[in-house]
């Protein structure tokens, strides 16, 4: 994806998502318009319920919005088909899961190459292994999911979000299934690494304290959004 | 997706070979998946194993009997002819081409010279070239010790049967003949017809004392001729040769290349029915395929969302867990290939005495090529339903819980690829098949096999889930579980059931022969056939019967031998029979003529030549096989017969009781036609039912003393050397059924086996919620006793309609139902499915509650 630094980086008009359910159908998000310039932090906060996730999959290429635009990096992914959407979010998104969904029949290594492999890199393992490195798992390297622990597991998954130094980060309660002080050393590893390569960064939290690192906080309600505030240029950095 | 070279040997986790991604990815995956592949390596290896196997035995059969085609035959060439020596002309011929053995074969009584008891024998006289090829080999007694006139060689049953030892003498027609010899085996053995009775083996010069050589006696005259120039190409034209120069003579011509087209066309039909029956092992393994790339690839959802969420298309997924399928296909028909190459020297280890070949040792290419080509795209033909679901898999399933985790029907081009797969293999069957018509049904009943057992396990979860929640929390459980997703209704019921179907069926159509040859075919058939009356003598023949058996129905017919020659003027190579009348057009039949509709025939076309009708020649012609030829009234048969051509002009049709084993012809002459040609007659002797063994042999001793020229065929001794022959075949194809029955019992263990997790999951749930270990056990054994007692059920239901089928329908006998063979089917489903169903409950039982609730807690 080629991104034209005028443009923002993520930016929804008006997307609805409805949603087939047992009940009839349901509005998930509603009338949601937002604008994310290259390079912000932004962190999306509401209670359980709220739509957050499923604003992240819409932006991801993940959901289908119902009706309203979504553009990344200025390319419109109405048009686009579940390929497309995937070649998409190779080397441009890089997606943290609360869940790490790390393969588990692969090392630590295999997992953080397989974006590059997917992208067609020359020599993803190098790429993977200096990777590993930045999180400070490099010696971990061969080993598989269960040999590692919560916190390593998910440093893994940041490695293999950042490997292909994507424009867009992703991160869905990255530390919802970690105690507090893994927690915050894994969100100090992730906020360092989207600063050292000027990624945009998306974050779905429930944590105020971690929301605040953000430039700006947005507030998800009933599948809406409150009106954007930005915070002072200098907590973007 | 481009190949990525990576570089950095001795780089842990870094491989060094230059793969593309989806093999990199495939093979990273089966790494550590590959045990759990067992169920699927060995439904491919057995099913491939049974095609490989017969094949290569068939080929074996098929190549030993060409290297051996020489000795087999006797000859490079072997000319045959019936009731008639060659002329003159004709054996200058043959000598001109190479040296030639002369060899008449007959059947007779022979007796000893001092006591009451005959047997029918079989006669080899042979001239001193015989036998131009190999040896005769005799137990005791010298190389010479038939060649002398007044002398012969007899197998040892023979002796036992008269009760005389070596040295004594035996009559056989006019001849007293020492026997100075146990012959054990002949080169060309092979190459005879089936005939009953012990062989004896004398010089041409002793049979022509028996006085047996009469003009019209059924003796076939050989003349094996070993070749000058024997290369290939010299066979074609000895055959183009002797055609041109003697049209009319009515020769039968074998080469070295085909010994005995017979014993070819056995095992190839053999060997078609025994692949077919590989073919549907193979497709019940298919299930046992299907089951575990399912499973697989549901418990791979998480990972090929991940890859999905990671930039990977669709297409990328289908074809990372195609190369795995493929991997593992090859594992498991490698396993098949090797076993079904060794079968030939594991058949020649058992019962190699009995092959009458030397099978050589090298593996067979072609069933091999064929086998793996049936495993590869059998196991296409089951993954691609659960591979089609696997691409569609959504990516927000890592991210939203509530995605529906059960699969829908795969996008259009995946079933049309099944169903092209599907086509494929029945198209190759087809093909493949010496009678395509029964191929071509075979597959269809196949097809309606799955049908009809994936209904029956529809039906048995459509049942339960109709039925009220019973209040006994048991039964709750079955029902459950029965009518819930993930019931084992349809694993259980089409792996068990089909196997168990055809093994019933093979069961039932068993008891309706074994009953046909004990009871139903002895009661009308006659007690013997007397062969080689001669003609002048019939009278006197009937009244020696009537004299000691006054209540004997006795029977008669003149008889000769003959080949068509011509249908319609064509040569009936060119003609296209069907299957049931091909038969009639090899070799000579048996002829004869008569001036009324002969007993046991029914005029269906046409009318009967007057009694004293003087026209041209006109012939009644069997309706069934005319249909098969393709002939109708007016058409014209020429029949050679004695060294001359016979044109006869069809006159009418007759629809023949074949089975009442009366005296009957598929050809019938106006009398003008043969009447004046040299024969003997051909009776039957009915005894009474109350005529004993002493009776029975009081007759055959005073037809015998007078008549030593005529050969007595006791229908007994006929009907249970064909019941040997049937219970052999029926063994075989129970093996087959047996092997089936394996292969479903491994899906079946793999069907549980894919059960497990869920099972271990829903017993740790109910044993937190109260449930006692007895009552789960009594849940388990009542849900796998219903679905053994349904499999068992359905089974005998279909196999029983099958059977009745083939027995009623084919084979045009009466139908004996037997109740054990459907219990069987019921004990053996019951038997399997508890086994496995208590070694599954066993260890779902064991499974730590703790452990299973921390796991699902994450």
């Amino acid at each position: 994806m080629k991104t034209d630094p005028i443009l923002p980086a993520i930016r929804l008009e008006d997307v609805n998502v409805r949603l087939p359910s047992r009940a009839g159908l349901v509005d998930i998000l509603s009338g949601v318009t937002l604008s994310v310039e290259q390079g912000e932090a932004v962190a999306v906060v509401g209670p359980s319920g709220s739509g957050k996730t499923t604003l992240m999959m819409v932006v991801a290429g993940l959901e289908r919005a119902t009706s309203g635009s979504v553009r990344i990096g200025g390319e419109d992914l109405e048009g686009l088909n579940e390929d497309e959407l995937a070649r998409l979010r190779a080397g441009n998104i890089g997606i943290v899961f609360q869940s790490f969904h790390l393969v588990p029949t692969m090392t630590a290594l295999e997992n953080v190459a397989l974006p590059l492999e997917f992208l067609g890199e020359a020599d993803p393992f190098a790429a993977a292994r200096s990777a590993l490195e930045d999180v400070g798992l490099g010696p971990r390297a061969d080993h598989f999911p269960a040999q590692l622990s919560g916190g390593e597991q998910q440093r893994v998954a940041i490695a293999r979000a950042l490997s292909p130094r994507p424009k867009i980060i992703l991160a869905d309660e990255p530390t919802g299934n970690l105690d507090s002080k893994t927690g915050a050393q894994v969100m100090d590893l992730l906020f360092d690494l989207r600063a050292k390569f000027d990624a945009t960064l998306l974050l779905i939290t429930h944590d105020g304290a971690l929301a605040k690192r953000c430039g700006q906080v947005l507030t998800m309600q009933d599948g809406s959004l409150a009106p954007q505030k930005r915070v002072a240029a200098a907590a973007r950095k | 997706m481009s190949d990525t070279v990576l570089k950095g040997g001795g780089q842990r986790g870094s491989p060094t070979l230059a793969l593309p991604l989806e093999l990199r990815l495939a093979l990273r995956d089966l790494r550590t998946s590959l045990g759990g592949f067992i169920v699927f390596v060995a439904c491919i290896a057995l099913g491939v194993m049974a095609i490989a196997g017969i094949g290569s035995l068939a080929g074996a059969l098929k190549e030993g009997l060409a290297r051996e085609g020489q000795s087999i035959l006797g000859g490079d060439v072997a000319v045959s002819v019936v009731h008639r020596r060659v002329s003159e002309g004709e054996k200058a011929f043959l000598q001109a081409r190479g040296a030639v053995s002369e060899v008449a074969t007959l059947r007779a009584m022979a007796r000893p010279a001092e006591g009451r008891r005959n047997a029918l024998v079989r006669i080899k006289a042979a001239d001193a070239a015989y036998p131009l090829f190999g040896a005769v080999a005799l137990g005791e007694g010298g190389a010479q010790s038939y060649k002398s006139t007044g002398t012969a060689a007899a197998e040892r049953l023979l002796l036992e049967r008269l009760q005389i030892s070596l040295g004594d003498t035996i009559r056989i027609g006019d001849a007293d003949i020492r026997v100075t010899g146990v012959l054990e085996r002949e080169p060309d053995q092979l190459s005879a017809r089936p005939a009953f009775g012990p062989r004896i083996i004398m010089s041409l010069a002793t049979l022509e004392a028996t006085g047996l050589i009469q003009p019209g006696s059924l003796i076939r005259w050989r003349y094996r001729v070993k070749l000058a120039d024997a290369r290939a190409e010299m066979l074609k034209t000895f055959r183009a040769d002797l055609e041109r120069q003697f049209p009319d003579a009515g020769f039968s011509v074998r080469d070295r290349r085909d010994p005995n087209p017979r014993v070819s066309r056995i095992i190839d039909r053999f060997s078609q029915f025994m692949t077919l029956a590989g073919i549907a092992t193979l497709m019940i393994g298919g299930i046992g395929v299907a089951n575990a790339i399912a499973a697989y690839l549901a418990r791979k959802r998480a990972t090929i969302a991940t890859f999905k969420c990671l930039g990977a298309s669709g297409a990328t997924i289908v074809r990372i867990y195609l190369i795995e399928v493929f991997l593992l296909a090859a594992i498991g028909t490698a396993v098949g290939l090797v076993a079904g190459a060794l079968f030939p020297a594991a058949v020649v280890l058992v019962a190699g005495d009995v092959l009458p070949v030397y099978l050589p040792r090298g593996p067979q290419p072609l069933p091999l090529l064929l086998a793996s080509f049936y495993g590869f795209l059998t196991a296409l033909l089951f993954v691609l339903w659960p591979l089609g679901n696997a691409r569609d898999v959504p990516p927000a399933l890592l991210m939203r819980q509530n995605v529906s985790d059960e699969p829908s029907r795969p996008r259009l081009p995946y079933l049309v690829a099944a169903g092209v797969c599907a086509a494929a293999l029945a198209g190759m069957a087809i093909a493949g098949a010496e009678s395509r018509y029964l191929a071509a049904w075979s597959m269809v009943g196949l097809a309606a096999l799955f049908v009809f057992y994936l209904g029956v396990g529809y039906a048995v979860e459509r049942l339960a889930r109709r039925v009220a929640r019973p209040r006994m929390p048991e039964l709750a459980l079955v029902r459950a579980s029965l009518s819930g997703p993930g019931s084992l209704a349809r694993p259980v019921v089409l792996s068990l059931g089909a196997a168990l179907s055809l093994l019933a069926a093979v069961s039932l159509v068993n008891t309706s022969l074994m009953k046909e040859f004990r009871t139903n075919i002895p009661k009308q058939a006659p007690s013997y056939y007397m062969l080689d009356i001669p003609r002048e003598k019939i009278d006197s023949f009937r009244e020696i019967v009537r004299t000691v058996e006054p209540n004997a129905r006795f029977d008669r017919a003149p008889m000769l031998r003959g080949r068509i020659v011509r249908l319609n003027g064509a040569r009936p190579d060119e003609k296209k029979a069907a299957p049931n009348a091909r038969w009639v057009l090899n070799g000579d039949r048996g002829l004869t003529y008569a001036d009324a509709v002969p007993e046991g025939s029914k005029l269906v076309q046409g009318d009967w030549w007057r009694e004293d009708y003087a026209g041209p020649p006109l012939v009644s012609f069997e309706a069934e096989i005319a249909e098969g030829l393709g002939l109708k009234l007016g058409d014209t048969v020429s029949v050679n017969v004695l060294g001359r051509t016979l044109k006869a002009r069809i006159a009418n049709l007759r629809a023949v009781d074949w089975e009442s084993l009366a005296i009957n012809f598929v050809m019938v002459f106006s009398p003008n036609a043969l009447a004046k040609a040299p024969h003997n007659f051909l009776a039957t002797v009915t005894l009474p039912e109350d005529a004993g063994a002493a009776r029975e042999a009081q007759l055959t001793q005073a037809l015998s003393d007078e008549f030593a020229g005529v050969t007595a065929l006791r229908v007994r001794d006929a009907i249970d050397a064909f019941r040997a022959i049937a219970e052999r075949v029926m063994a075989a194809v129970r093996a087959a059924g047996g092997l089936t029955l394996v292969v479903g019992a491994v899906v079946l263990a793999g069907a549980l086996g894919v059960a497990h997790p869920r099972r271990i999951r829903e017993t740790v749930i109910f044993k937190t919620l109260g449930a006692t270990r007895a009552r789960l056990v009594a849940a388990h054994l009542i849900e796998y006793g219903l679905l053994a007692l349904v499999a068992g059920l359905a089974a005998g239901a279909l196999g029983t309609a099958s059977a009745w089928a083939i027995v009623t329908l084919v084979m045009d006998a009466a139908f004996t139902f037997s109740a054990t063979a459907v219990l069987q089917a019921i004990g053996l489903a019951s038997a399997l499915v508890l086994i496995f169903g208590a070694i599954g409950t066993w260890r779902v039982l064991g499974a730590s509650p703790a452990r299973q609730l921390r796991r699902t807690a994450g």
